[in-house]
């Protein structure tokens, strides 16, 4: 089985950590209105990671892409960049929200070259504009936004976010509202900007098989509080066939996840009735 | 964002989107229609055609006599003063409350929006006299400010302070968190973001509460008119009301009606042009 078992907080990949979390636990509200989110997780991204998260709805997998995307603070543990606290938001991680989040009174091209110019970069429309080639959008850099399709939108804010040449990008279940033929395509061209630049990716999905077709870690958590159930090390995304999906190994692997899943589900649905 | 129209509602706003925003052929002529039949309406009230008048005309003259009253004061004036210096007095005490309660309420709103300090301390000064009905104050301002320009501008801005302040603070409140954390995510400072994220996104709620304030202004304007003056075209048309001038009571009424009417076109073409993404997420 081409999935692998594997320890994220293992020795070896602490010593190259990009991205550490130790301990990092969130709870909301205090006494008893207190919701708990997110269980104590420890957990360790090295250098071209490409880290899916995939768990049932409600389980704290945004939660904790707000706390490494530092929108939010740790209720216990600490996260570390590069062996930094962070301590809020920081264009060395990029983020790309499901939608809704692009600058509707900037054309497109001043979407992109938001970021390179907060930081007083002069060159910041011909960086914006090399970027918007790159998701292929040149042609509609004078565009607004909302003029766009929603996969159009999407391909906006990842060339946003790759415009401030970060270190790390977030991304939130990007392609959760688009369709399925949108959905699939940029998933490809995902995958050949994570392997041209090497960046590491933090990703948060509900789709299993957007998981296997990207990551080269899939990280299952359990219902809420959210804790790290298990985590597989993944060969899918190195292949180069765009029809990876339909192979055995891969729905062998889709089937364990979901078996894995599925048992997180029921016990999120228990949980709801009984509260 | 890309729903596809199924429901009523999404049927309906895509419908209005297909037609530029603007109405049916079909819906055009019903309003130039109903228009038509308000004037024909007034016509056979006040008598057309040799038709003996339905109303007294010294109730309600016919558009001919409102006509030749209005050149009439065009020519002669009222009161010692032109129709013009009228205009022009109601116009100042109206733009200079106006004016000022943009200048000052729409950046105020704007901070209160940002900062809960800000929101602490200027909330109770404006929701809690928000209640007041504005007019019940003549009186006291007259007694406190006199019965200067200073009284009736005071008295308008106090109507439309409130309402453009407040609508300026919930629009910024309004903004949805992601657009803000998108920013802090690419390395934007507060001033950045204040400036070229929470200042934009608010606009369209902006506009929405001048736009009421543009309405509730000119109402205003008649009160502050109402004593201590003898200038402005509501004045003419109180004063001319206790003379039972009904046509001279018309003109005033009818030039605060089209001040009113053009303001708010001149608004909504402001809105159409800086606020182009309204409504479209």
């Amino acid at each position: 089985m081409s999935l692998q078992p594997i320890d994220l907080y293992g020795p070896a990949r602490r010593a190259r950590a990009k991205l550490a979390l130790e301990n990092v636990s969130k709870q909301f509200g205090e006494g008893a209105d207190a919701v708990r989110a997110l269980s104590p997780v420890d957990m360790v991204l090295c250098p071209g990671d490409f880290v899916c998260i995939v768990g049932p709805s409600g389980c704290g997998k945004s939660t904790l892409l707000n706390l490494v995307a530092g929108f939010e603070r740790p209720s216990t543990g600490r996260l570390l960049l590069d062996g930094r606290d962070i301590d809020g938001p920081g264009s060395e991680r990029g983020v790309v929200f499901q939608q809704g989040a692009l600058f509707n009174w900037m054309t497109v091209l001043e979407n992109v070259a938001f970021g390179p110019r907060a930081h007083g970069n002069r060159q910041a429309r011909e960086r914006a504009m090399h970027y918007l080639e790159l998701v292929g959008l040149a042609g509609f850099a004078q565009r607004y936004p909302y003029e766009l399709s929603g996969g159009m939108q999407q391909r906006v804010g990842i060339a946003r976010a790759l415009a401030n040449e970060p270190e790390m990008l977030l991304m939130d279940e990007p392609f959760a509202a688009l369709d399925q033929q949108n959905r699939e395509l940029l998933q490809e061209e995902i995958k050949a900007i994570w392997r041209r630049t090497g960046k590491t990716v933090l990703w948060i999905t509900h789709s299993i098989e957007e998981s296997l077709f990207l990551a080269t870690h899939v990280l299952v958590m359990t219902a809420r509080p959210g804790a790290i159930k298990s985590a597989f090390q993944a060969e899918f995304s190195r292949s180069d066939d765009p029809f990876v999906s339909t192979t055995p190994a891969f729905a062998e692997a889709k089937r364990h996840i979901l078996g894995l899943l599925r048992e997180e589900s029921l016990a999120a649905r228990h949980q709801e009735i009984a509260s | 964002m890309n729903a596809k129209a199924e429901t009523p509602i999404a049927a309906f706003r895509a419908r209005r989107v297909r037609a530029g925003g603007g109405s049916s052929r079909r819906e055009r002529m019903l309003y130039g229609g109903s228009c038509l039949s308000l004037v024909l309406a007034w016509l056979v009230l006040t008598g057309v055609a040799g038709l003996p008048p339905v109303v007294d005309p010294a109730f309600l003259p016919s558009p001919l006599d409102v006509g030749r009253a209005f050149m009439r004061l065009v020519d002669t004036g009222y009161q010692g003063h032109s129709l013009l210096y009228h205009f022009g007095i109601s116009l100042f005490r109206f733009f200079a409350a106006f004016l000022f309660c943009l200048a000052v309420g729409i950046p105020l709103g704007l901070l209160m929006g940002v900062s809960g300090a800000m929101r602490a301390v200027f909330d109770p000064p404006i929701e809690l006299t928000r209640p007041i009905p504005k007019l019940a104050l003549l009186p006291l301002m007259i007694v406190w400010f006199g019965i200067g320009e200073l009284s009736k501008i005071l008295l308008i801005v106090a109507a439309l302070f409130p309402i453009i302040s407040i609508s300026a603070m919930q629009a910024v409140r309004g903004v949805s968190i992601k657009r803000i954390q998108a920013a802090q995510s690419l390395g934007a400072s507060r001033a950045i973001i204040f400036r070229r994220v929470l200042i934009p996104a608010s606009l369209p709620g902006i506009f929405t509460g001048v736009r009421v304030a543009l309405g509730v202004g000119v109402t205003m304007l008649v009160g502050a008119e109402m004593v201590a003056t003898s200038e402005g075209i509501a004045w003419m048309a109180l004063t001319a009301s206790d003379f039972v001038q009904t046509d001279i009571v018309l003109v005033g009424v009818l030039i605060m009606a089209a001040l009113g009417y053009s303001l708010d076109l001149a608004c909504r073409y402001l809105e159409k042009r800086a606020v182009h993404w309204s409504g479209r997420e």
